[in-house]
Order: C-alpha cells, then sequence, then structure tokens
C-alpha cells in the first residue's frame, strides 16, 4: 500500500494529458512510421501534426531479435509531451477471451503482456496482448528527459476502434453499427449497440491481399495496384470480390450472430482505414449485405491547429495509414 | 463523447517523464538540500546560541570582577557628593555672612559718654522645619532673618537725646548696607529701678535693628 501511495505520488503525469503524439510501430509502410499529433484545448482536440517519420529499427518479431532498441529522436513538429505507442504486430492479439485457458501467457511461445477490460456484462472480457521482448523494445525507444515519452502502450486494432468511438459521428448513431477497420494483413469487424462495443472480430483479410490479388493479375507491381483500385477505366472487381467473399462470408457470419444471438439489428455499417478500391467495398458489400457500407474518416471532426500544423501535402491521401496512429493518441487524450 | 477503449500495455515503472528534469532524482536531490540546509541552519543556530551563552558566562564573570571595585567607586561618588554638599553648603554659609565689623566700628564714634552698652545680642534664628525623611547639614532655608538687638544705660544730661542721636545714627547710610531697620521697641526706653528703685536718673533702653536678611543662594 506504501509503494502504492509513493508510486501515485511521483507518478510523472498527475494531470489529464493534452499533448500527445501517436505512433504506430511495426507497420512496415514505406513511407515511414505514421504519427499523428493532437492536442486539446478547451476541449477541442486539435491536429498539430500528422505524417511519416523515417526512424530507424524495425519491430522485432523474435525475443532473440531484441538487442539494443534504437533512440527515437522525432522531428519539432512531432515533439509532444507524451507518446502513445500502438503495435502493429501479427504476435500482438486484440479479442475477446475465451475462458477456456488459451490466453493464458504459459501457452504462448512467448511472454505475452496483457490487459483485459469487461465491455459488457454479458460477454467475455476484452482482451489485449503484446509480446513482453516487443513492449520493452518500445518503450525503450523513447527514452526519459526527453519529449515525447511513452505514456501509453496499445495494440493497433483497439486504437483504431478509438478513431470512431471518439468521433461526432459516433455520438450521433442510435441503434447498431458495424464498423470494418481495414489494415494490410487483415481486418477487424467491431460492433456497437447503444454506443457500446459488442462484438469484436478479427478476420485475416486486409487491403494487402486485394493489392496482391490486383498485381498477380494484371501482372504489374504491388505498389500500382493502390491506382487501379482508384482508376475509373478498368474495373478491378472480378479480381478482388474472391478475395472480399472470404471477408464478406466472415461478416455476415458475425451479422448473424448480432441478429440472431444479440437481437441487435444493423442500422448503420462503416469502414475505414481503406487507401484505396473504397467504391468497390461499398459496391460489393452493399451488394451482399443489403446494407450501405459507408466510409468513415477517421479525421472527421478534428481541426487543424491555428499555427502550428504540420501536415505534408499529401495528407489526405495518407489518412487510411495514419487511423493507428490517430486512435492511439485519441485514446489517451479522451480517456479522462 | 464516449469513453474510448484505452487498453494500456504500459507498466506504471515503465512511465518516464519528458521533462529534462527528473523528478525522481530531483525529489530525493531537493529533499536532501532541504534537510542539509536545516540541518546547516541548526548548526549556526547551536552555534549561535553556544556563542552568546559563553558571551554571557563571560559578561557575568566580567561583572562579578568589577563588583568590589564598582562598590568602592560609588562609595567614592558617594562621599565626593557628600563632600561637595557640604563645600556648598559652606559657600553658601560664606556668601550670606553680614560683615558687622565695619558697622561695629562706625558704631563707637556715635556712642557719646552717657551711653553704655550692656549687651549686643543676635538672638539666634528661629529654627527651620526639617524634613525627617531628608535630614541636612546645611539650611533648609533659602534666607534667614538677622537682628541685632543692643541693649545699654544712659543716664545724665539729656539721655533721651542721646539715645535717640544713637538712633539717628544708625539709620545713617554708614549703617544702612547693614541695618534695614532701627527702632526701639515698645516699653524698651524706662528707667533703670531694678538695680536701685531710687535711682531716677539712669534710663536702660534697647535698639532693634534688623538686618539684610542671609540669602543662602
Amino acid at each position: 500500500m506504501k509503494s502504492a501511495a509513493v508510486r501515485v505520488r511521483f507518478s510523472p503525469q498527475s494531470k489529464p494529458f493534452t499533448d500527445v503524439v501517436g505512433l504506430e510501430l511495426g507497420a512496415k509502410y514505406a513511407q515511414g512510421v505514421p504519427a499523428v499529433r493532437l492536442q486539446k484545448k478547451d476541449g477541442k482536440t486539435e491536429l498539430v501534426a500528422a505524417g511519416f517519420l523515417d526512424l530507424p529499427g524495425e519491430l522485432p518479431q523474435h525475443s532473440t531479435q531484441t538487442g539494443e532498441a534504437p533512440v527515437w529522436h522525432l522531428p519539432r513538429p512531432f515533439q509532444a509531451q507524451y507518446a502513445a505507442l500502438a503495435i502493429t504486430s501479427p504476435l500482438a492479439f486484440l479479442r475477446h477471451a475465451s475462458g477456456h485457458g488459451d490466453d493464458a501467457p504459459e501457452n504462448r511461445q512467448f511472454a505475452y503482456r496483457t490487459v483485459s477490460r469487461v465491455i459488457a456484462p454479458e460477454l467475455p472480457p476484452l482482451s489485449a496482448g503484446i509480446p513482453e521482448f516487443q513492449a520493452e523494445w518500445a518503450v525503450r525507444l523513447l527514452p526519459e528527459g526527453h519529449q515525447p515519452t511513452a505514456c501509453s502502450l496499445q495494440v493497433s486494432p483497439a486504437a483504431a476502434i478509438n478513431t470512431f468511438l471518439t468521433t461526432p459521428l459516433f455520438d450521433s448513431l442510435s441503434g447498431t453499427a458495424v464498423v470494418l477497420f481495414v489494415f494490410s494483413g487483415h481486418t477487424s469487424l467491431a460492433a456497437f449497440h447503444e454506443s457500446r462495443l459488442v462484438l469484436y472480430r478479427e478476420h485475416p483479410i486486409g487491403y494487402g491481399h486485394l493489392r496482391e490479388a490486383v498485381s498477380s493479375q494484371m501482372r504489374i507491381d504491388p505498389a500500382l495496384a493502390d491506382s487501379i483500385l482508384e482508376d475509373t477505366l478498368i474495373d478491378p472487381t472480378p479480381m478482388i470480390e474472391p478475395v472480399l467473399r472470404a471477408l464478406f462470408r466472415q461478416v455476415e457470419i458475425s451479422h448473424d450472430y448480432l441478429t440472431r444471438r444479440r437481437n441487435c439489428q444493423t442500422q448503420n455499417f462503416f469502414v475505414c482505414g481503406l487507401p484505396a478500391g473504397a467504391k468497390y467495398w461499398t459496391t460489393i458489400f452493399s451488394r451482399m449485405l443489403n446494407l450501405t457500407l459507408v466510409p468513415f474518416q477517421p479525421f472527421e471532426g478534428i481541426e487543424l491547429a491555428a499555427r502550428k500544423s504540420s501536415l505534408p501535402a499529401d495528407f489526405a491521401a495518407n489518412t487510411p495509414f495514419l487511423m493507428t496512429a490517430l486512435g492511439a493518441a485519441r485514446a489517451v487524450l479522451e480517456d479522462v | 463523447m464516449r469513453p474510448p477503449l484505452h487498453l494500456d500495455l504500459l507498466k506504471e515503472d515503465e512511465r518516464r517523464s519528458s521533462s529534462p528534469i527528473r523528478l525522481r532524482v530531483m525529489m530525493p536531490l531537493t529533499a536532501l538540500f532541504l534537510t542539509t540546509c536545516v540541518l546547516v541552519w541548526w548548526g549556526l543556530l547551536f552555534l549561535r546560541v553556544h556563542g552568546q551563552n559563553q558571551l554571557v558566562e563571560e559578561l557575568q564573570q566580567a561583572v562579578t570582577s568589577f563588583t568590589p571595585s564598582h562598590t568602592a567607586v560609588l562609595e567614592l561618588r558617594a562621599q565626593e557628593q557628600e563632600y561637595h554638599a557640604m563645600v556648598h553648603q559652606l559657600t553658601l554659609y560664606r556668601n550670606s555672612r553680614n560683615l558687622f565689623g565695619q558697622a561695629l566700628s562706625n558704631l563707637a564714634e556715635h556712642v557719646t559718654e552717657n551711653i553704655q552698652f550692656t549687651e549686643m545680642r543676635i538672638p539666634p534664628p528661629s529654627p527651620p522645619t526639617v524634613d525627617p525623611t531628608r535630614p541636612s547639614s546645611g539650611p533648609t532655608n533659602t534666607f534667614e532673618l538677622v537682628a541685632l538687638r543692643i541693649a545699654g544705660r544712659t543716664g545724665g544730661e539729656r539721655p533721651s537725646e542721646a539715645v535717640n542721636t544713637l538712633l539717628a545714627a544708625l539709620r545713617t547710610p554708614a549703617f544702612t548696607n547693614l541695618f534695614r531697620t532701627a527702632v526701639i521697641p515698645k516699653g524698651a526706653f524706662r528707667q533703670d529701678i531694678a538695680r536701685n528703685p531710687a535711682n531716677h536718673e539712669t534710663l536702660l533702653f534697647e535698639i532693634t535693628c534688623d538686618c539684610v536678611p542671609r540669602r543662602f543662594q
């Protein structure tokens, strides 16, 4: 009890965070490390800087690879007081705890750092975890005494969900809403009923699979696949529909679960994180599910800071890649 | 706005301050510095108190050593004041003397043959009111009335004229610097019947001369 009191007293942060930069580690984007700096002033969240940072080091995928972690010094516009780190790793997980002991750390190959949250009394708690070596490596990136230092460590899917939870659109919704957060290698499905998260699922199909499908069938470089998906002269539907059909089956199962088991009839259907081809997703899913899939903009409702904004010219095109970094920062800023 | 889904995996001991001034380092250092300052302050306070106590002891010893000589000085000063008062009294007495010598020398020239002085007396002055709480060796009044009583007898021819002449002489400028008045009290000019009842030619007289008062200033 005494040590807890001392810990609280000497905690470096005693008041709500007002200046946070969100960083997504392990995304392996060619542009760099996604970073979004937000500030909170007079109750309003402002975007100060956003972009991709050329920072050394890659998230280790095995405990033997950790070695000496590099030290990150962020560019001046991104030097917030604190940093919220989101880990994108195939070894990280976010799921409902099954309760059968599968999630116990001793059953895994690595030591895991986990946290659980009961989101609804009738549902298993939502559990997040990352390997301990990845967590330790990530924390060492930002040393003490320099801005920023880590104030939060999250898994990417949980961070991405916050982009939707903290938007004004979410407050205006009633009934049940289903949101697809599309990542490179997987897609997260989060269902909300009366503003509460009632279901979370991950499906191993992401926009990376669509890129691969397009590039393999058209025999072009994967980097050009996005331009094909945005091009109006070529209809890539025959190429991507088989890939999306597998995802659709999973989404349909979740939709049936919500309707039959949870008695939640989906009224709103959103998709977020798509760098290209959103219109095809909308068309295909609307046809299959008889629900209109609406693209959701993660930066919606966030104002630009008056003088200090530092946004790249291609910011609008890159917002899907900044979704996780934004969500990590918002989770800290809005968690009061 | 709904609360976010903040599943934070950061450990408490991994939270770091971005401030170059590290609280967990500065707090013990500050506490140590403050403790040192308090100890130094206490030490200085102790030294000052100790020094003051030593000074008090030295002063007490000095006072003790000076006490006999101080007492002697006080006694000497009291004695000096006493002597000074005595000298002052003597000065007052000297300044207030009535010089009768010249007057008595002049008086011989105005005493006729048929006048014989039987007594010349200065009555003692009335005793002053003395404050028993403040005894004084000197005069307590600032001035003192002095009178000269001259008693004598006369006879022969015109004895009254001789006495009146003497009286008039005492009122001349040769005496007025000493005698303010010269009178024969009522009943003081009479026949001398006490020694020889048959002798009606011898007359007794008394002259009272009020002198200039003695002023002890």
